[in-house]
């Protein structure tokens, strides 16, 4: 059996579980006049089952001696953590920094992420496109951005 | 049919009013940039623009993102030809013989003859939309909701069917997408369902966040991870004068556009991703009735006219459900259904003569975004591909600010972006694991729909649930639908037989 391809497998087999609790929980009603809960517990339980039919599958051709996909691991999980992790960070500050504090925040920490090394080119790079689409969303499509403390 | 014409003419009106214009140009413009530009596909592109729209009327809206939709068919095939690397996967196809073409200096006349064939097939497109849409508009007024449920269970089974490697897989995918759209506040009594005490909850999950994330999000992070050398590649940038085809080249090409423009249009009005599909049968075709056959993969320009032109004129006739009966069968059409939703239009048999002047304004201005993109697509070929050398590392930044952005300004709300970060995520792992986007995105765009379809038809036959197969175009979808379902198995079957010498 394909490692990846399991978890994927028992991964939405238990978001099947999950939405099939929750959804005993509201009122079902009948097919008549079916309650809350109804359509989302069908789908719940029409998860489980497809999720168990593809984890047999999978079984049967492990069995079988079969590999369908291979599925090749990340070359680089640290850069695409940091890319993960500075995409977040940008998130989480985003109303306090303000958009182009976090616009040209954002795209320093990402550019010297994906390996751009010379800073006078990554600090300009940044700067011109923090101004541009200040202008571009700001200024003239007249959207409501954050301001944050830099108050632009 | 002479009705028709005078509507057409009303919209042509519309559609040539400046500020539709600059709509419709700016659609194109950023639909070719699109297409140009590997990693961010229309999907994410049309999802991105939708803020854009807020501000102006439906139909420009509406002119200006489906500019978007077929900007990118002509984009994508600048890349497959000049770089072997499809702007979009509709352009997978062009890669064979027009990156051969241009390994044999040949690109100007493969790029001229995409761009020639496009706007023949869009044209031959538009032109069955216009005469097409009206009737089956009027007989879709038969249809009641056991109908569209059935109908909407055809369309899932068989988009979970032509997408991916694993009917199942995409099957799943469905399913998590209609699961996703209970969330929010049940479209009938109106309680909240898997909202866990959230407000922000209380309204859905954003789907331009679910666009986003599973498609540009997604994208961005699986290069992310890879090699940057992709995009650094040489570039083969052709002079205007040696972008002209020959008449010989023409003469090659008029049959397959020709056939393309048929193929193209058959397969937008099924469910699935019909550009993918139409450029991979338009290329079976050809090669299958070439005098030639052993000329595809080494530069045939038959392999570039074919799918290119059916990939346009799939395009066209994908907006023949969407308008008419107000189900897309595509996820770019599935968006364009969400941008319908947020401009207050609900797309639907009633929608020609609710909306005559979105419904006619749009479709004059495909035609005359099909012309805007012949013109631009010519001239300013050499402009698009030195857009291609625009490194990876800067690039991908550069979209992740804009997926932040445009997510921000869908609701003003930060929220909607954890949600597109989320769904970033988990488009990142279904790539890793092959499991389709697609599917998942129309459920979730149709799920309130199909679950309204289906209460409404069970409430009409007091809970019998032989109201979907009493009826007799509810019984033809179904029926279908279990087609669909038993064909891959009985293949299957066939193959073991086969492999065991039966």
């Amino acid at each position: 059996m394909n490692r990846e391809e399991a978890i994927g497998g028992i991964v939405i087999f238990l978001f099947g579980v999950v939405t099939t609790f929750f959804s005993l929980k509201m009122p079902l009603g009948t097919f008549r006049m079916a309650g809350t809960g109804l359509f989302p517990l069908c789908l719940g339980v029409l998860l489980i089952v497809l999720s168990s039919l593809f984890l047999i599958k999978l079984y049967l051709q492990k069995k079988e001696g079969k590999h369908v996909i291979t599925v090749q691991l990340p070359s680089s999980i640290k850069q695409l953590m940091l890319f993960l992790g500075a995409m977040l960070l940008a998130t989480l500050f985003f109303n306090r920094l303000g958009y182009p504090l976090v616009a040209f925040l954002l795209m320093v920490s990402l550019l010297k992420i994906l390996g751009m090394k010379r800073w006078r080119t990554v600090l300009p790079l940044s700067f011109i496109t923090a101004i541009v689409c200040y202008f571009l969303f700001v200024q003239w499509l007249k959207i409501p951005l954050p301001r944050g403390w830099i108050g632009l | 049919m002479f009705e028709s014409l005078q509507h057409l003419m009303t919209g042509f009106g519309i559609a040539t009013t400046i500020h539709n214009l600059l709509y419709c140009l700016t659609g194109a413009i950023v639909g070719t940039l699109i297409g140009v530009l590997p990693g961010i596909g229309p999907i994410a592109g049309i999802a991105l623009l939708i803020p854009a729209t807020f501000g102006l009327n439906p139909t420009s809206a509406i002119i200006m993102l489906a500019g978007i939709y077929y900007g990118a068919m002509y984009g994508g095939s600048t890349t497959s030809i000049l770089l072997n690397v499809p702007g979009e996967t509709a352009s997978v196809i062009t890669c064979i013989d027009g990156y051969q073409m241009a390994q044999k200096g040949r690109a100007g006349p493969a790029l001229a003859t995409c761009a020639i064939g496009s706007f023949i097939a869009g044209t031959i497109g538009i032109f069955g939309l216009v005469f097409i849409a009206p009737p089956l508009a009027e007989a879709a007024l038969a249809f009641g909701p056991p109908e569209y449920f059935s109908l909407m269970v055809f369309g899932f089974i068989v988009l979970s069917n032509v997408t991916g490697i694993s009917l199942i897989k995409s099957l799943m995918m469905a399913v998590v997408g209609l699961i996703i759209g209970t969330i929010g506040l049940d479209p009938v009594t109106g309680d909240a369902r898997f909202t866990f005490g959230s407000i922000y909850l209380l309204g859905g999950i954003e789907f331009v966040a679910v666009a986003i994330g599973l498609f540009g999000i997604g994208e961005v992070l699986i290069n992310v991870e890879k090699p940057a050398d992709l995009l650094e590649q040489r570039v083969l940038i052709p002079r205007l004068r040696e972008l002209y085809p020959t008449l010989r080249d023409l003469k090659r090409s008029i049959g397959p556009i020709l056939r393309g423009a048929g193929i193209g249009f058959g397969v937008g009005l099924v469910p699935g991703p019909a550009p993918v599909i139409a450029t991979y049968s338009s290329y079976m075709i050809e090669r299958k009735i070439s005098k030639n056959p052993e000329e595809f993969g080494k530069g045939a320009i038959e392999g570039v006219a074919g799918p290119e032109s059916a990939n346009n004129s799939a395009c066209q006739s994908a907006f023949i459900p969407l308008f008419v009966l107000g189900i897309p069968f595509a996820p770019p059409t599935a968006i364009l259904l969400g941008a319908l939703l947020i401009h207050g239009v609900s797309p639907g048999p009633l929608m020609i003569s609710q909306h005559p002047e979105l419904f006619w304004g749009v479709i004059a201005s495909m035609y005359i975004g099909n012309f805007i993109l012949l013109i631009l697509n010519l001239p300013f070929v050499p402009l698009f591909a030195n857009i291609l050398r625009t490194p990876k590392k800067i690039l991908l930044p550069l979209i992740i600010l804009f997926c932040i952005t445009g997510m921000f300004t869908v609701n003003n709300s930060v929220f909607d972006i954890w949600m597109m970060l989320l769904f970033g995520g988990v488009g990142f792992l279904m790539r890793k694991w092959a499991y389709e986007g697609a599917p998942l995105l129309l459920a979730l765009v149709l799920g309130p729909k199909l679950e309204v379809a289906f209460r409404q038809s069970l409430m009409i036959s007091h809970g019998d649930f032989g109201v979907f197969v009493n009826r007799p175009i509810s019984m033809a979808f179904l029926l279908a639908t279990a087609i669909f379902l038993i064909f891959p198995a009985i293949r299957l079957m066939f193959k073991k037989s086969k492999k065991g010498g039966i």
